[in-house]
C-alpha cells in the first residue's frame, strides 16, 4: 500500500459505514470496495478494521443485518440501516459538519 | 444486559463471522486473481490486507461481550480447570463454604419469617399496634397487648387518625365439620378485620361490619384457604355450608386469600369469626364488657398521618375516657394513689408491618443470638478458605509470578483470584441452599406444636435465594480478599528468585487469620458451653416433682355445649371412672394446665400478724385433693385438700387455700403461715377470708425457670368448672395406660375429644424446646468452629515447621535438643492462642448481653464456664500444633539438611 494515504481518522469509520448503508444495503466486501472507490484512494482503511466497525453498530441497533444471496449468487451477510441508525447518522452528519465549518473558520482567520 | 445474551449465543454468532469474514476473503481472492495476480500470491496478500484473522475475531468478540466480561469468563474458566486439578482443595473449600452459607440462610430464613416478614396484606407499613400503656385495673384473659371490646369500638370512631381499626383474639374451638369433633384454632375478629388488612375472598364473601353488629345474630365464618383445601378437599360449594362450633351450627359465607396465613406468624387460625358471635366460640361473651381485656387492637394510619401525630392525637379522648370508666358502675375500687396512676394511662402505637405475634415474643432474641452465632461461622468458614488459599498461593507463586513477568497487572491477577474465592462460595452457597430447607426442617420441629400450626415454611423463596446470594457474593469477596491483596505485594523478580515458591510475607497474613480463628471458636464454643449449662441445669432441677409415668390430658366440656353444671358432672364421673382404672395409680384435676407458660395471676391481700397487699402478682391454680401426691411434691407443714374443701361456701364448705414455700419465704417470712387468711385482689375493700391450711415444695408452673409464689383453692369450691386437666399416675405401660383413658373418655361422651394428651416428660420437653433448640444449634456451631480452627492451625504449624527445616536441622546439629526444638515450634502456636483468647474475652463481655436473658442460674461472663471453654480450647489447640512440633524436634540434621 502506498503510504501517501491518510490513516482515517478515529471514529470516522463508522459514520462512513453509516453513510453508504443510508443509500443501499450491502455486504462487507461491497462496502470495503465503496470505500476505497469513495475515498478516491486518499484514506486508508485497515480491511480488518472494517469487521468490527460493522459490528459495533449493530450492537447498538443502528443496523440490522441478514444472510442473503449476493450477486455472486453466494451467500452473504448483508446489512441495513435502521430507523435509530438513520437518526444517529444525521446526528454525527451535523457535528461533523459544526466541526469542519469551525476548523475552517478558525484557517480563514489566519488567511 | 446485551452481552449477557450475546454470552448465551456466543456459538452462532462466532460461525456467522466466520462465514462472513471466509465470504471477504474468497471475494478478495477472485478479485486479485481476475487482476492477474497467481492464486497462491492472491490468497496471501488477501490474508495480510485483512491483517490477521484472529486479530480481527478477538476485536469482534470484545464488541459483542464487551471486555469486561470476557475476561470474566476466562478468569472463571481458568479458575474451574485448576480446581478440577487440585479436588480435595476445591471439596475442602466448597464444603466449608456449603456450611457456613447453608447455616446462615436456614437462620435468617426463621429471622425473616418470625420477625422481618411484613404480612401479605395491603400496604402493611401503615399498620399499627395500639396498647395500652400505664395501671390496669382489668382482668382478662389471652397474652400480651390486651384491650376491651368496647374499647376497640371506641377507636374505630376515631376516623380523622385510622382509616380503620380492628381487633382480634386467638381461640381455640371445638368444630365439627360433620363426623368427628376435633379441637380447631380459630380468630374471633370484629367486623372490619378484612377490610382494614385489605384481604380478598378467594370464594364467597368475608366478614363486614355488618356481621359484627348485634351479638348472637350472625351466624356465619370464614374460612383459611389452607383449611378449606385440606378439610372440604377444595370443595366449591363449601359456601352456604353449614359446621358445628362448640355444637353451635355456623354457616361458611366465604374463604380468605390463599397467601392470608392471619396476622400472627405463631398461630394460623383455621377460621374466623366475627365478635359479635363470641357467645358461641368462648364460655362467656366478653363483646360487652369494658372491664375484660382479651383482644389485640391495630389499626390503620391514614395516609396523612404519622404515627407520632395519631399517638398524640388520640390522648385527650382516651383521658376523657379514662374519667368516664372511673365513675361507670362496676370499677374496682382501688386506693387514690392506684386511681392517680390509673388516669395517668396512655394509649401507645407501635408500628406492626408484621401483625402481632406471640411467638416473635419468645423466639425473636433466640432466634438473633443464633443468627449472630451462624454469622460468626461463616466469617470463620471464610477464615479457613483463605488460610486454605494463602497455603495454595504459595504453591501457585510461580505460575503467578509468570504471569506477572508476562505483563499481566496486578489488578488483573487479583480479580482472578477473587473469581477463584467467588466461584467456590457460589458452588459452596449452591450446596447450602439446597441444604438449607432440611436445616429448617429441623429447626421448626425445635418449636412444640400446638392446634394453632405456625405458618413457618422451610422451601427457599426468591427473598431468601437473594439473600443466599449476597452472602456468597460477600463470602467469596472477603475470602479472596487476603490472597488478593497478598499478590499485589509481591515483587516479581524476589518470588520468581525463590526457589521453593514460597513467599515468607504469607505467613505472616496466616498467623493473623489463625489467630482470628482461634477469637472467633472460642465465642462459640463459651456460647455453647453457657446453653448447654442453661439447658442441663433446668433438666438437673426439673419441675420440682416426678414426670415418669405421669400423664396429663384436657377436656373443655364448656366447648361440646356443656352447662357448667353438667360439665361438673362429666369431669367428676371421669375422674372416678379414672380412679377406678387399674392402670391408675393415683391421680387429681387442675384447673390451669402447668409447663405451658401461662399462668392464672393475681395480687393477694394477706391478713397475717398485719395486713399487707403482695407487690407482684402470684399465679393461681385451682386443683382437686391428691394434686400434690399425683405429681409427687412434698407437703411441708399442714394438710392436703380433702372432699370437703371442694364443696361450695354455701353447702357449707370452708375456704382454705395451700401456699408454696415461695410464698411463705417472701410474705410470711418469719411468721406462722399456718391459719394466716388471704384473698385474691389488693384493694381496699377485699376481705383476706381463706385460711392457709398447707404449704407445698415449690414445683414449676408457668415454665421451670422460676420458683414464683402460688396458691392453690380447691377446686369447685366456686363452683364453676372451666375445662379441665388431668393428672394420672399411671402403672404399666404408657400405651396401655392411654389405651384405657381413651375408653374411658369415649364411655363418658363419644364426641368429646382431649384438648391435649401427653406424658409430663413430653410436656416438660416441649417447655425446654427454646432451651434445646440453643444448646443443641449453639453446640454444632461450636464444634463445628473447633474443628475448623483447628484444622487451621495445624495447617499454618506444618508450613512453618517446612520452612524452617533447614534452621532447625542447624539448631540439631548445633546441639539443640528435642525438647528445645518442641518448644521453639510450640512457642510459635501458643502466641497466636494466646493473642486469639486475648481478642475473644472482651468479645465474649461484650456479646454478653445479647444472651443473658436466655440463660438459667448462670451468668454471661461465669468465669468456671470460660476457664473451661478456653482451657479445652487451648489444649486443643495446642494438640493440632502438637503434630508438627513433634516432627521438627524428631528430625535427623543431616536429612533436614539435605532438604535442600
Amino acid at each position: 500500500m502506498p503510504s501517501s494515504r491518510f490513516p482515517i481518522p478515529q471514529g470516522t469509520l463508522d459514520m462512513l459505514i453509516l453513510q453508504i448503508l443510508s443509500l443501499e444495503q450491502a455486504h462487507g466486501y461491497a462496502i470495503a470496495q465503496r470505500l476505497e472507490q469513495v475515498s478516491k484512494a486518499v484514506v486508508q482503511i485497515n480491511q480488518g478494521s472494517l469487521y468490527p466497525a460493522l459490528h459495533r453498530p449493530e450492537q447498538k441497533g443502528w443496523l440490522t443485518a441478514e444472510w442473503k444471496p449476493s450477486e455472486t449468487g453466494r451467500e452473504a451477510k448483508f446489512y441495513c440501516l435502521t430507523p435509530s441508525g438513520r437518526k444517529q447518522l444525521k446526528a454525527e452528519k451535523e457535528s461533523w459538519a459544526r466541526l469542519t465549518g469551525a476548523v475552517q473558520l478558525v484557517f480563514d482567520e489566519g488567511n | 444486559m446485551k452481552p449477557l445474551l450475546n454470552w448465551f449465543r456466543r456459538g452462532r454468532l462466532e460461525s456467522d463471522l466466520d462465514r462472513e469474514l471466509k465470504y471477504h476473503l474468497n471475494r478478495r481472492v477472485d478479485d486479485l486473481i481476475h487482476s492477474g495476480l497467481p492464486e497462491t500470491e492472491a490468497k496471501r496478500q488477501a490474508t495480510l490486507e485483512i491483517g490477521g484473522i484472529t486479530q480481527v475475531q478477538e476485536e469482534v468478540r470484545d464488541i459483542w461481550l464487551t471486555r469486561w466480561l470476557r475476561e470474566f469468563a476466562y478468569d472463571v474458566r481458568l479458575s474451574a480447570r485448576s480446581f478440577r486439578r487440585s479436588p480435595s482443595f476445591t471439596a475442602t473449600a466448597v464444603l466449608s463454604f456449603a456450611l457456613g452459607i447453608g447455616a446462615t440462610t436456614a437462620i435468617y430464613s426463621l429471622v425473616d419469617q418470625v420477625i422481618l416478614h411484613a404480612l401479605p396484606v395491603r400496604d402493611p407499613q401503615r399498620l399499627v399496634l395500639i396498647d395500652w400503656k400505664g395501671e390496669q385495673v382489668y382482668g382478662g384473659f389471652g397474652s400480651y397487648n390486651l384491650m376491651s371490646y368496647p374499647l376497640c369500638r371506641d377507636l374505630q370512631r376515631q376516623e380523622r387518625l385510622f382509616e380503620g381499626v380492628l381487633c382480634r383474639a386467638a381461640i381455640t374451638i371445638n368444630l365439627s365439620t360433620g363426623g368427628d369433633h376435633k379441637p380447631a384454632a380459630a380468630e374471633i375478629v370484629s367486623g372490619t378485620y378484612f377490610s382494614v388488612l385489605g384481604i380478598s375472598p378467594a370464594i364467597g364473601r368475608l366478614l363486614t361490619s355488618d356481621d359484627d353488629q348485634t351479638p348472637g345474630t350472625s351466624p356465619v365464618i370464614v374460612l383459611s384457604h389452607d383449611f378449606w383445601k385440606t378439610q372440604f378437599a377444595g370443595a366449591p360449594d363449601v359456601v352456604g355450608r353449614k359446621v358445628l362450633v362448640n355444637r353451635h351450627p355456623m354457616t361458611v359465607i366465604g374463604v380468605a386469600a390463599p397467601a392470608f396465613r392471619g396476622i400472627d406468624v405463631g398461630q394460623v387460625p383455621s377460621l374466623w369469626i366475627p365478635a359479635a358471635m363470641s357467645g358461641y366460640a368462648l364460655p362467656i361473651d366478653p363483646t360487652s364488657d369494658r372491664a375484660t381485656r382479651w383482644m389485640q387492637v391495630l389499626g390503620r394510619l391514614r395516609p396523612n398521618v404519622t404515627l407520632t401525630q395519631a399517638q398524640a392525637g388520640l390522648q385527650p379522648w382516651f383521658k376523657a375516657m379514662l374519667e368516664e370508666d372511673t365513675r361507670r358502675a362496676g370499677f374496682p375500687k382501688i386506693t387514690a394513689e392506684r386511681r392517680q396512676r390509673f388516669l395517668a394511662s396512655t394509649l401507645e402505637l407501635t408500628p406492626a408491618p408484621q401483625g402481632h405475634s406471640g411467638l416473635r415474643r419468645t423466639l425473636s432474641q433466640p432466634l438473633w443470638v443464633l443468627f449472630t452465632a451462624t454469622g460468626v461461622l461463616l466469617v470463620l468458614a471464610c477464615l479457613n478458605v483463605a488460610g486454605l488459599f494463602l497455603a495454595r498461593g504459595s504453591a501457585r507463586d510461580r505460575e503467578i509470578s509468570t504471569r506477572f513477568a508476562l505483563g499481566a497487572s496486578r489488578g488483573r491477577i487479583g480479580r482472578q483470584l477473587l473469581a477463584d474465592s467467588i466461584l467456590l462460595a457460589l458452588s459452596g452457597g449452591t450446596l447450602g441452599v439446597l441444604l438449607a430447607p432440611l436445616a429448617i426442617q429441623t429447626l421448626i420441629a425445635f418449636l412444640p406444636r400446638n392446634t394453632a400450626a405456625n405458618a413457618l415454611q422451610s422451601t427457599v423463596n426468591p427473598r431468601l435465594l437473594l439473600f443466599a446470594l449476597l452472602v456468597s457474593v460477600a463470602t467469596g469477596l472477603l475470602t479472596g480478599l487476603a490472597p488478593a491483596l497478598q499478590t499485589g505485594r509481591r515483587a516479581v523478580i524476589s518470588s520468581l528468585r525463590e526457589r521453593g515458591g514460597t513467599a515468607f510475607g504469607g505467613l505472616r497474613l496466616r498467623r493473623a487469620i489463625v489467630t482470628a480463628q482461634i477469637a472467633f471458636t472460642l465465642i462459640l464454643v463459651i456460647g455453647a458451653a453457657l446453653f448447654a449449662r442453661t439447658l442441663t441445669g433446668l433438666l438437673v432441677k426439673g419441675p420440682g416433682f416426678v414426670t415418669s409415668s405421669l400423664i396429663s390430658f384436657g377436656i373443655d366440656p364448656i366447648k361440646n355445649g356443656y352447662s357448667p353444671s353438667e360439665s361438673n358432672r362429666l369431669v367428676r364421673t371421669i375422674h372416678d371412672e379414672l380412679r377406678a382404672s387399674r392402670s391408675t395409680q393415683i391421680s387429681a384435676i387442675a384447673r390451669i394446665q402447668l409447663l405451658t407458660g401461662g399462668t392464672w395471676n393475681n395480687p393477694m391481700t394477706i391478713q397475717a400478724s398485719q395486713r399487707i397487699t403482695t407487690d407482684r402478682e402470684v399465679h393461681l391454680n385451682a386443683i382437686s385433693s391428691e394434686f400434690f401426691a399425683t405429681l409427687g411434691a412434698r407437703i411441708v407443714a399442714g394438710r392436703d385438700f380433702d372432699e370437703r374443701d371442694s364443696r361450695p361456701a354455701k353447702d357449707g364448705g370452708q375456704r382454705v387455700a395451700i401456699v408454696n414455700e415461695a410464698f411463705v419465704k417472701r410474705y410470711l417470712g418469719g411468721q406462722r403461715p399456718l391459719g394466716a387468711r388471704i384473698a385474691p385482689g389488693s384493694g381496699p375493700d377485699v376481705k383476706p377470708n381463706v385460711e392457709i391450711i398447707g404449704i407445698v415444695s415449690n414445683i414449676s408452673y408457668r415454665g421451670l425457670r422460676e420458683d414464683w409464689e402460688q396458691a392453690y383453692f380447691p377446686i369447685g369450691s366456686d363452683g364453676f368448672y372451666e375445662g379441665a386437666n388431668f393428672y394420672v399416675r399411671v402403672q404399666g405401660t404408657h400405651e396401655a395406660a392411654f389405651q384405657s383413658i381413651r375408653t374411658i373418655l369415649r364411655n363418658a361422651d363419644p364426641t368429646l375429644s382431649p384438648t391435649y394428651f401427653r406424658t409430663l416428660d413430653e410436656q416438660v420437653n416441649r417447655a425446654l424446646s427454646t432451651e434445646r433448640m440453643l444448646a443443641t444449634l449453639s453446640g454444632s456451631f461450636g464444634t463445628l468452629a473447633l474443628l475448623l480452627s483447628l484444622v487451621g492451625l495445624y495447617g499454618v504449624m506444618s508450613f512453618v515447621v517446612a520452612q524452617r527445616t533447614r534452621e532447625i536441622g542447624i539448631r540439631v546439629a548445633l546441639g539443640a535438643t528435642g525438647l528445645s526444638t518442641l518448644w521453639l515450634v510450640l512457642r510459635d502456636a501458643l502466641v497466636m492462642i494466646t493473642a486469639g483468647v486475648a481478642i475473644a474475652l472482651p468479645c465474649v463481655w461484650a456479646l454478653g448481653r445479647l444472651v443473658e436473658s436466655q440463660l438459667y442460674d448462670i451468668k454471661p461472663t461465669d468465669p468456671a464456664t470460660i476457664a473451661v471453654a478456653t482451657v479445652v480450647l487451648c489444649s486443643a489447640a495446642l494438640g493440632a500444633a502438637l503434630v508438627p512440633a513433634r516432627r521438627a524436634s524428631s528430625m535427623n540434621p543431616t536429612e533436614a539438611l539435605r532438604f535442600e
